[in-house]
């Protein structure tokens, strides 16, 4: 049996590398488990008491290992280690991407698995040694000092180089690589002591490979995989301090989510922005200013600037990253027709309850194209004192018009808001339009005045709408006739609640 | 071998680092804490017989109001509506009492008191306030009047941190059909019932201001035992509902069920029966700044161009001489003067009051006897920027209170803005109630800290509803104010008490306008003392 000091000192590389491995594993299934589900504190205990534990069961089941196999065991583990390591990270947004409903069991199937593994490393390595006759004391202080300080080095440098500069992916396989590393090293310094060694090279080098050629193509897996989120391939993807922004294409439909709900589909988009905006600038020939909160897509601008009678659009959306994304990328300017940087509109990044309060500006329409009730945040500008706030900026004879979810699938939601502009003294006249991909969608124009007519004909040419269809969307049919609801009162902001419930029931 | 233990360790010891106050301190090493010791050194002054110094000027006025707090400036308020000019308003050792506060450039934070409960029928004098500042808009007279949404607190108003997760109320959730569940509502069945109730006397059992409600002896019998008593007496036992009425009774009356009157206790909730057209019932009033708005008009109507005249200082021994009380102002830049008027309103504290009027026996008043006990506060403001990341369950909410926590929770100061997303900066107040001992050791205890020791004190709370690392990132300042005397205790028999009803009554030279004649510190009574002594000179 060969002993001397460069046979420890492989040994203690090994078991320093070894640790840093088994620990960026676990970070690495902690923080996926996080991001993806959220919850982090759950997600990190459960990774880490699951991991432990399995390197319990680990440790217990090294002791099956006979005696004249621990150097060929420890090799083979370490190639596992570094392939199922390696792959965790892809494996689990792969999962997570194509179908959420196994990724709890996925995860903690790969948490006890790679814990089983990496509990049997430190027991088979010290188990080399005192075959090697090393003095116990001196053994248990190496083997465990060096344990510590990998640990230690990769729990210091996974937040703060690996995670930020790699990401998940590629900090996964980057680990993998270094196990399947040690494999090769411990195999090459050992070879007088192993029967076989061309077999453990061979495999080593194939796990090396592998995981190097994965490290190579990562990019185009992470693409890959929010495909399968989306569904289409993605065109740009942003997490704004805002919100997370998606915009993805299939042929020629062009689509954008904001936190995973989507926004518009190119292909329909005209029938929800022309519903949006028309009515109201139809029946206002005098109109000169326009006042848009939200739409930060430009595309209800893109209708309002097709009227040579609105002098001046002013757009208030509170993402920056938003509004530049849809001013600067070619095939979404192509979209909305460069609204947003046309010189007769002025945008604004500003929250817009905080720009309501502070400007003095009065416009002779104001369209409200926020993102659905769903938070308390949100609900704040579809409540009563919000929409006094902007009767305040609103011409004595202009119109609001207020995008307002769906009055088919949340009917409560949908008449609270129609509910509440009543409480805030106005009269009102709800409407609603059928976009194929959002399915029937609401809307309610709004006005001191109580003398609107829905328009009997167009001055511009439409795509959707004409004067029949348009009399029809000021008629509710009876499965979606208004239902009794309160309005929403920021003491309780009875839409948000309304919303939620009522989107329960309507999605499976 | 044992290579999994070992590791075990590791990475415990790697998940506790955090914890290690050490390494909290080193975050918050830079940290700028400021400390006000509200009105203490004026206080001790008072206390320990300090010389008094002789006056520079003399004034003359018709009415002098000693005290800016809630009271004195109700007064203020109510003399200038009614035409009155002829009166000074002294500011006192802390302008506004325990409804003042403090700014951090934009941001504004209470110091004190940081809601109303919508106010009751028989609160006139609250809603007449409110009235006149356009916060409540239309039914002044009304059951249910219209208020401005902006001051009603908005969803979501509470949670309660249980079990490492937050949950939306404070009363914690329990099972259908659990006893916990049973009990709960029971009690608030009972207290609906109180809600009703009337006495013999046809006033309302539980009215607020307390002097409106029924004198019925039934009815004052509750005063005799306390809230925890009367709770074991009626088999309020589940744990949750017991947790969730000490915390009441800490947060409104500075001491647990077992140290208050079952009367004060009880009144906690049925005494609130104010209704809002465009709110639910229970919902309270506040602002960014807590209560100081209702301040700041009152001072603006009451010390205003139509009204009296404000002046800095504080009293030191207010004597009659002749047909005038004499009062000795020191003018807090070590200098003094006298004010001779024709009336003079104490909206001062009882405990400073026996300092500064040398015969409080002559009135009927036995400080030995009659002097509530005081329960020690600390309120402290926490500038962030940005907010740090949550504990799963419910979403911040104004009010966060910890399940079991020694605090009373802390409160945000951006949470009425009207805004869709979080704003960049924000003030978490944090409100401590130091019950664990009696007042006055907590006060010697409190006299030793430095700025360091009393932040741990007061980050009892925050402590356990953010990590440390969450928390200290986006903390950039902080400003405890510690309140040895914020509010009498309302012990068993405080409905009684002879000095306090005699202080009521007195109608003479010297008048008395403070919570402290209720025995409770809420700005319901305060007001309506502040407002009882206007009518008075008005009369």
């Amino acid at each position: 049996m060969s002993t001397g000091p460069s046979y420890d000192r492989v040994l203690v590389v090994s078991v320093f590398v070894v640790a840093s491995c088994g620990l960026a594993y676990e970070l690495i299934a902690g923080a996926l488990a996080s991001y993806l589900l959220g919850d982090s504190v759950l997600q990190f205990s459960t990774v880490i008491g699951c991991y432990l534990f399995a390197m319990g069961l680990g440790s217990h089941l090294s002791r099956y290992v006979p005696e004249h196999l621990v150097l060929s065991r420890f090799i083979e583990i370490e190639l596992l280690v570094g392939l199922l390591g390696g792959a965790s990270a892809a494996l689990l947004f792969a999962v997570f991407g194509w179908a959420s409903q196994p990724f709890r069991g996925v995860l903690y199937a790969l948490v006890l698995a790679l814990g089983v593994l990496v509990g049997m490393e430190i027991p088979l390595v010290m188990r080399i040694m005192n075959q090697r006759r090393a003095e116990f004391r001196e053994l248990v202080a190496r083997v465990l000092t060096f344990d510590y300080l990998g640990a230690l080095a990769v729990a210091l440098l996974f937040p703060l180089v690996f995670a930020p500069r790699l990401g998940m992916l590629r900090t996964a396989l980057l680990f993998g690589m270094l196990n399947a590393g040690v494999a090769l090293w411990t195999t090459w310094h050992f070879r007088a002591e192993l029967a076989t060694t061309a077999d453990k090279v061979l495999r080593g080098t194939m796990v090396l490979g592998l995981l190097a050629g994965a490290f190579a193509l990562s990019d185009r897996f992470t693409a890959w995989t929010e495909k399968g989120i989306f569904g289409d391939e993605t065109l740009h993807a942003e997490t704004t301090p805002y919100q997370r922004l998606v915009v993805t294409r299939w042929h020629d439909d062009l689509r954008l989510y904001i936190n995973g709900n989507l926004q518009f589909s190119s292909r329909d988009e005209h029938r929800y922005h022309e519903a949006l905006i028309h009515p109201a600038l139809q029946a206002l020939p005098w109109a000169r200013t326009v006042l848009v909160l939200g739409g930060g897509d430009g595309l209800a601008l893109r209708e309002i600037l097709r009227y040579s009678n609105i002098e001046h659009a002013t757009l208030v959306d509170i993402d920056p990253a938003m509004t530049g994304l849809f001013a600067r990328s070619a095939e979404l300017v192509a979209l909305n027709g460069g609204s947003l940087s046309n010189p007769r509109v002025t945008v604004v990044n500003a929250d817009a309850g905080r720009w309501l309060e502070n400007s003095q500006q009065v416009f002779d329409a104001i369209i409200v194209d926020l993102p659905d009730p769903s938070n308390y945040g949100l609900g704040k500008l579809y409540s009563v004192p919000a929409y006094r706030l902007m009767a305040r900026h609103l011409a004595e004879k202009g119109y609001l018009v207020v995008q307002s979810t769906s009055p088919y699938y949340a009917p409560h939601a949908y008449w609270s808001v129609v509910q509440t502009l009543r409480e805030a003294d106005f009269h009102t006249w709800p409407y609603h339009a059928y976009v194929p991909s959002f399915g029937e969608w609401g809307f309610v124009l709004a006005g001191r005045r109580a003398d609107f007519e829905p328009p009997k004909s167009y001055r511009l040419s439409m795509k959707f709408l004409d004067a029949a269809s348009t009399a029809l969307m000021f008629q509710f049919p009876p499965d979606m006739q208004a239902v009794p609801v309160q309005a929403n009162r920021l003491n309780d902001q009875s839409l948000v609640r309304y919303f939620d419930q009522d989107w329960q029931r309507s999605i499976r | 071998m044992n290579t999994d233990w070992s590791r075990r360790r590791f990475l415990r010891t790697l998940c506790a680092l955090p914890l290690l106050p050490g390494c909290e301190r080193l975050a918050r090493r830079d940290l700028p804490v400021s400390v006000l010791w509200a009105g203490m050194e004026a206080g001790h002054a008072l206390r320990d017989g300090a010389p008094l110094p002789l006056p520079r000027e003399t004034l003359e006025t018709g009415v002098l109001i000693l005290g800016s707090g809630v009271a004195g400036s109700a007064c203020a308020w109510k003399l200038a509506r009614e035409g009155r000019r002829d009166f000074i308003l002294l500011a006192g050792p802390e302008a506004g009492g325990n409804a003042a506060a403090g700014e951090f450039g934009e941001l504004r934070f209470p110091r004190g008191a940081h809601y109303l409960p919508l106010p009751s029928l028989e609160s006139a004098h609250v809603r007449e306030l409110l009235a006149d500042m356009g916060v409540l808009q239309a039914g002044v007279g009304d059951l249910r009047p219209w208020y401005d949404e902006a001051c009603v607190v908005h969803a979501p108003a509470e949670r309660l941190l249980i079990d490492r997760r937050w949950q939306e109320d404070l009363l914690p959730h329990a099972p259908a059909g659990s006893d916990e569940a049973r009990d709960q509502a029971r009690f608030l069945q009972s207290m609906e019932q109180f809600k009703q109730a009337q006495g013999s006397d046809g006033r309302r059992a539980f009215a607020v201001p307390l002097a409106l409600s029924s004198t019925d002896a039934d009815l004052r019998g509750l005063d005799q035992l306390s809230f925890a008593a009367w709770l074991d007496r009626e088999n309020f036992r589940a744990p949750g509902l017991r947790w969730y009425l000490d915390y009441a009774c800490r947060d409104d009356y500075g001491a647990p069920a077992a140290g208050v009157s079952a009367w004060a206790g009880i009144a906690y909730f049925a005494g609130r029966a104010g209704q809002a057209a465009d709110a639910q019932p229970g919902a309270v009033l506040t602002w960014p700044d807590g209560l100081n708005p209702l301040l700041r008009h009152m001072h603006e109507v009451g010390v205003g161009a139509a009204g009296g005249r404000w002046l800095a200082g504080h009293a030191l021994r207010a004597v009659e001489r002749g047909n005038r009380m004499e009062v000795l102002c020191a003018d807090g830049q070590g200098g003094a003067f006298l004010v001779r008027a024709r009336r003079v309103v104490c909206a001062m504290p009882l405990m400073v009051a026996t300092r500064v009027l040398p015969d409080m026996a002559a009135l009927g008043f036995d400080p030995a006897r009659d002097l509530p006990q005081y329960a020690p506060w600390l309120v402290a403001n926490f500038l962030l920027e940005g907010f740090p990341a949550e504990m799963p369950g419910a979403e911040l909410a104004w009010d966060n209170v910890i399940y079991g926590g020694q605090g009373l929770g802390y409160v945000v100061s951006t949470h009425q803005q009207l805004r869709v997303a979080r704003p960049p900066q924000t003030v978490f107040t944090a409100y401590v109630a130091l019950s664990d001992q009696a007042p006055a050791a907590v006060r010697r205890r409190l006299l030793s800290l430095d700025a360091q020791q009393l932040l741990d004190e007061v980050l009892c709370d925050l402590r356990l509803a953010y990590t440390p690392i969450a928390l200290w990132r986006h903390v950039r300042a902080v400003e405890i104010t510690v309140r040895g005397h914020a509010m009498p205790i309302p012990l068993p028999g405080f409905l009684s008490n002879p000095g306090r009803l005699a202080l009521r009554g007195a109608d003479d030279r010297l008048l008395f306008a403070h919570g402290d004649l209720s025995c409770l510190s809420v700005f319901e009574e305060a007001a309506w003392w502040g407002y009882r002594a206007a009518l008075k000179l008005l009369a």
